[in-house]
Parts: structure tokens; sequence; C-alpha cells
């Protein structure tokens, strides 16, 4: 009876369109007053030790390397490199595309970050080569998605945030399904590139692609500090953040020198603004998972899951249908925030492996990152591409199909995810 | 008021900032100590810095505050939008006004709560001495466990913070009931396809996208 009252309170604040943020918050307050005998001091000291954790600091760190990155020429020469390696292939620019993603995915935690970074840069050359417009948007929209599920991630902090995963083995889980994705993106790009005889790039010389590695070597060793770093023990990932954050800065300013010191306190401020923003929604999701917790919900679901002889198969299928839906109203982060602390329980009860989990969810925002009605990915490349979103839509479709396939191997294949951190002994 | 706003903007950017370089010195600290450089490692074992964890931690709850604060001026919190997006201009706005005046109302009520909090953990001692005031059954509060700094000074970053975020609530609101527009996303539109840099403001979650209302006036909004 409560929960109903406490969703259903949650869905209508929703759905008038006020801040996530503030909605949670409300339905709390709203709750605790009106239902509980829960004294309200305590909601006044998780507000402020909701934030109080040194692992949620990598959120802001992140962003700002992020930032730096998107900003500082990395991109560029990364997407250089790419296409010299397999710029000659069927696919040509938009293949190197996806690997250009790929690398960026692994020194930036988001998904629209990646988007903007390799997408205005890679995006208005594949038009002048002669790629159809929607082929660029399509492979650029959902490439970018592989921002989260390879490490390091946003999305993957807060996962861990939300039910005490440690985030150094859900970064290791990422990276196979990382690859894997990045090779069925990589692999619809070629036939149908393949299909449409789309232009291809010259062979690069073994002497291009070593310079080419050389202009780039600055930001790809950012990959081996990050997850070098954390899988060796040398930082913590809050750690490894803030040094790639400081890393990102001296690379962008000092060595590429495509970005000057006085835009530095612009791009602090952007990434300060975008951190508060997601630091505010987990400082309310913490305490609306208080009251979940309160409530028993978790637990009752669970029960019920189990009393109905419902198993693992239903749960993860159910798991992936909700979190689709959500997909359509909200953001990555909020879903997570929300959802994690309801189903995670259940998920252990039913003994899923925790990263599992994670990754499961981190590969269904992934998908509904690049759908309307809310899709950040396809808002980005509409804003990059002027394409209208129904347009662009249409564009996706191709690579949308292989991620929803793709999704089902990882949701029923734990191995995917969990062998490589297993085999480096981090879980 | 400009100056204000300035200073808001100052005050994030400085935590930001600073924040990194403190988590950046003290993890290159814990590593140079461990080297033996003659001179140079006695001088770094003298330095403690296991206090740099606690202060990034508050650094940032201060930036968080009043970050937020600064994102509602700039419109970047991000809501479930698909439904109002689609109503005509008079039951959107109606929306967006409950939607702003829910925002205040909430940020008022944490901003009671919490003043009372720092209030009750200490503040209310350290007025009562600052003003030679006896105050009975008044304690001096906890400080934190580095620091040692009170935590009444720590936490008033949540009446502070959340009150400046009810008060750009309302500022919003008052200016949308006079113009009918929302703080503006346009400046996170990536430039066409002939610019290849990307821009400094450009901010993926400040998008026209269905996680913001749309303004009024029809033009900027539209359908999706």
């Amino acid at each position: 009876m409560n929960a109903a009252i406490i969703f259903t309170l949650l869905l209508v604040l929703m759905l008038t369109g006020m801040p996530i943020s503030i909605s949670l918050g409300l339905t709390v307050l709203t709750f605790l007053f009106g239902f509980t005998e829960v004294p309200l001091e305590s909601v006044a000291l998780k507000l402020f030790t909701g934030i109080e954790k040194f692992e949620i600091m990598a959120i802001p760190f992140f962003i700002l390397a992020g930032n730096f990155l998107t900003h500082g020429g990395v991109a560029r020469r990364m997407i250089n490199f790419a296409s010299s390696m397999v710029g000659h292939w069927y696919g040509g620019l938009g293949l190197a595309g996806v690997l250009g993603c790929a690398l960026f995915a692994a020194v930036s935690g988001s998904s629209p970050a990646t988007v903007v970074a390799i997408g205005s840069i890679l995006l208005p050359a594949m038009t002048r080569a002669g790629f159809p417009k929607s082929f660029g948007a399509g492979v650029i929209t959902t490439s970018g998605a592989l921002g989260i599920l390879i490490p390091p991630s946003i999305v993957m902090v807060m996962y861990s945030v939300a039910t005490n995963t440690s985030v150094g083995a859900l970064f290791m889980a990422g990276v196979v399904p990382g690859l894997a994705l990045a090779s069925v993106l990589g692999g619809v790009t070629w036939y149908r590139a393949r299909k449409f005889n789309y232009p291809r790039l010259p062979k690069a010389t073994w002497g291009e692609r070593l310079a080419a590695f050389r202009a780039s070597a600055w930001g790809l060793l950012l990959i081996v500090i990050v997850m070098g770093g954390i899988y060796s023990g040398l930082f913590t990932p809050t750690e490894a953040a803030a040094m790639s954050a400081v890393y990102a800065f001296f690379v962008a300013v000092f060595v590429y020198k495509d970005m000057k010191l006085k835009d530095v306190p612009r791009v602090l401020l952007n990434s300060a603004n975008m951190s508060a923003m997601l630091l505010y929604i987990i400082t309310n999701a913490v305490l609306f998972s208080f009251i979940m917790t309160n409530e028993n919900i978790p637990q009752a679901l669970a029960d019920w899951m189990l009393g109905n002889g419902l198993g693992m198969v239903t749960f993860l299928l159910a798991v992936n249908v909700i979190l689709l839906l959500a997909g359509n109203f909200m953001e990555p982060s909020s879903i997570v925030l929300i959802f994690a602390p309801i189903l995670f329980p259940v998920a252990m009860k039913l003994g899923i492996d925790p990263v599992h989990f994670g990754i499961i969810m981190v590969v269904n925002m992934e998908v509904g990152m690049c759908h309307p009605p809310v899709g950040l990915n396809l808002y980005v490349a509409s804003g990059i591409t002027k394409m209208g979103i129904t347009e662009l839509t249409v564009a996706v479709w191709p690579w949308l199909l292989s991620m929803l396939a793709f999704l089902g191997v990882v949701t029923y294949w734990p191995a995917l995810s969990t062998w490589f951190p297993r085999m480096l002994g981090v879980m | 008021m400009k100056f204000f706003d300035h200073l808001e903007e100052w005050l994030v950017t400085f935590l930001m900032g600073a924040a990194t370089l403190i988590i950046f010195v003290a993890v290159v600290h814990r590593y140079a100590a461990g080297m033996a450089i003659p001179g140079l490692q006695d001088w770094l074992l003298s330095l403690n810095m296991t206090w740099a964890q606690e202060l990034t931690i508050i650094m940032f709850v201060w930036m968080a505050k009043f970050g937020a604060a600064y994102g509602v001026r700039t419109g970047i919190h991000v809501g479930v939008d698909v439904l109002i997006n689609r109503m005509g201009d008079a039951m959107r706005g109606k929306f967006i006004v409950l939607g702003l005046c829910a925002g205040a109302l909430f940020t008022a009520i944490v901003a009671t709560l919490g003043a009372a909090f720092v209030w009750e953990n200490g503040a209310h001692y350290f007025f009562a001495n600052l003003f030679g005031v006896a105050a009975e059954g008044t304690f001096e509060g906890p400080t934190t466990p580095d620091l040692e700094w009170p935590t009444w000074i720590v936490y008033s970053a949540i009446p502070l913070g959340t009150s400046l975020m009810c008060f750009r609530f309302l500022q919003v609101m008052v200016n949308f009931l006079k113009t009918g527009e929302l703080p503006h996303h346009d400046h996170g539109h990536v430039e066409g396809l002939e610019e290849e840099a990307v821009p400094l403001d450009n901010n993926p979650y400040a998008m026209n996208d269905n996680l913001h209302p749309h303004d009024l006036d029809g033009k900027k909004g539209g359908k999706p």
C-alpha cells in the first residue's frame, strides 16, 4: 500500500515536468510527513550525509576531464589515428568513427560528451567525403553510447553509489562488453557501407600510422593512467579521475595548445554546472532510497518474486523492459539512481552477480540514449547535423537493432561481463 | 545583482578547480614521499596531507549546493517533460509555473530544516559566545575528523546554498511570468556543420530535448 502511494506520488510529480531531483525530494517529504512517524530530523541528517562519500567525487572529476578532452584537440588526433588504421576498409570514415568513439570512450565517462567530441569533428568530414548525412549520424549517435560502457563511466559510478558495488570491478567488467559492442557496431557499419558502396580512404602507410599514433599518444596514455592506476592500486577510482582531469588540462593547454589558459575558467564552470545537477539528483535519490529501505519495498518485491516462482530469466527480462521503458522518459543517471536500489536487492536474492547486473543496466541506458522521445545522444547529434529527430530516428535503426540484440546477449551471458574482472582478480 | 551572479560563478569555478588541484597534490605527495631523495623526502614526510580528502569532500558539497542554484539560473536541471512539451502553450505554462513553485517550496523546506540543524549543532553556541550572551543548554557542536573544523560551518552550505536555490526558482518564475521564456538552453547548441571546433559552452545536458520544458513562444521549442 505504502509502495503504491510512494510510486503514484513520484510518477505524478515527475510527469508535471518539474526537475527529477525536486520530485524525488517532495515525494520523500510528503510521505514522511503524511504517512510515517519517522522524524524529519533524520531527513536533515541524510541531506548532509547524502553526498559525503569520496567515491561520488569521481563524477565531477570525470566530467571535468571529459570537458578538457573534448575541447583540447584529443578527439581530433584520435580520429586521425583511427582513420589511418581502418579508413581503407569498407565504411572508411564511418568505421573510423566507431573506433574513434571507442578510443574516446576509454578516456571519457559520458556518452553525449563522446558524441559531441567525435561527432562535431567527424560528421562534417564525412559529409564532405560524400557519405549521406544519415549514415554518419547513425554511426556516431550509437557509437557515442560506448562512452558509458567502456570505462571510465559516470553511470557506473552512479550504480556503484546506489548499490555499494566496487567501481574498479565495474570498470574492468565494462572492457570486454565495450569492445564487443564496438565490434558489433563496426560490423553493421562495414556491412551497410559495402552494400551501398560508400567511399573509402586510401590505405595509409605504416609511417603515416606511426605518425598519427604518436600525435594521439598523449590522449591514449590517459587510458593507461586511469585503468592501469586503478587496476594496480596506485589510485582509487576518485583519485584516478582527479589525475585524469589534471592530465587532460595539461595536455589540452600545454601540449596540444588547442585550448587557451583563459578558456579554463569557462570549462571549470561548465563542468561544475553539470556536476552540481547530477550531485543534486544523487542527494535526493539517496533520500528516496532511504524511505524505500525504510518501508522494506525492495524486500517485499523480492519475496513476491520468489513466492511466485519467478526465476532469474523472467526477472532479467522484466528488468530490461522496465529500464527500456524508463529510458523513454528519463536520462540515465536518474534511472540508475531510482531503479538500482529497488531492483538490486531482488537481483541479489536471485543470485545474480552485482557486477553483471550493473553492466546490464549500463547497456540498457545506452539503448535508451539513442531513441526518442528522450535520448541525449540523439539530441546532441541533431544539434550537430541539424537533422530533425524523426529523420535521425530512422537513421539510427540498423545500429539500434543490433544494440538491442547485444543487450540480449549481455543479459543472459554473465561470463561476457564477469570473465575479465575475475581473471584480473578484482572481484 | 550582476555582481552577485558573478560571485556565484566565481565561487563554483574556484571550488571545482581547487578541489581537483588538492587531490592531485595529495596523490603526488603520497608517491613522492615514498621516493628516497635526500632532503626532499624528509621535508615531504613532514607534511601531513591526510586532510586533503576531507577538504575535497567539503568543497564539493559546497560546489554542489551553490552549483545547483546556478543550475536553476542556467536551466540545466533535468525533468520528465515528454508530457508537458506536447501540451498547448497555456497548459504548459501552468505546469511550468507549478514546477517552479514546487522547486521553490522544496528548497524552502530544506533550507529551513538545514538552518535548524546548523543552529542546533553549534551555530547557536558560537553566536551566543560571540555576542557574550549566556546561552543555557547550547553546546559547541561536533568538529570534522581530520581538519577539526566545526561541522556547523561546513554544513551551513545547505541552508545558504539551498536558500539561494529557492531564490533562483522564484527569480526564474517571475521572469517566466513576465516574458514567457525560461533560462536559455540555446547556448548549449553545437554550431553548424561548417564549424569543426567544439564550442566551449557546449553542454550535452542543456539541449532543447524532452528533459527540459520548452519555452512558450513556440518558436524555440516546437515539437522534437
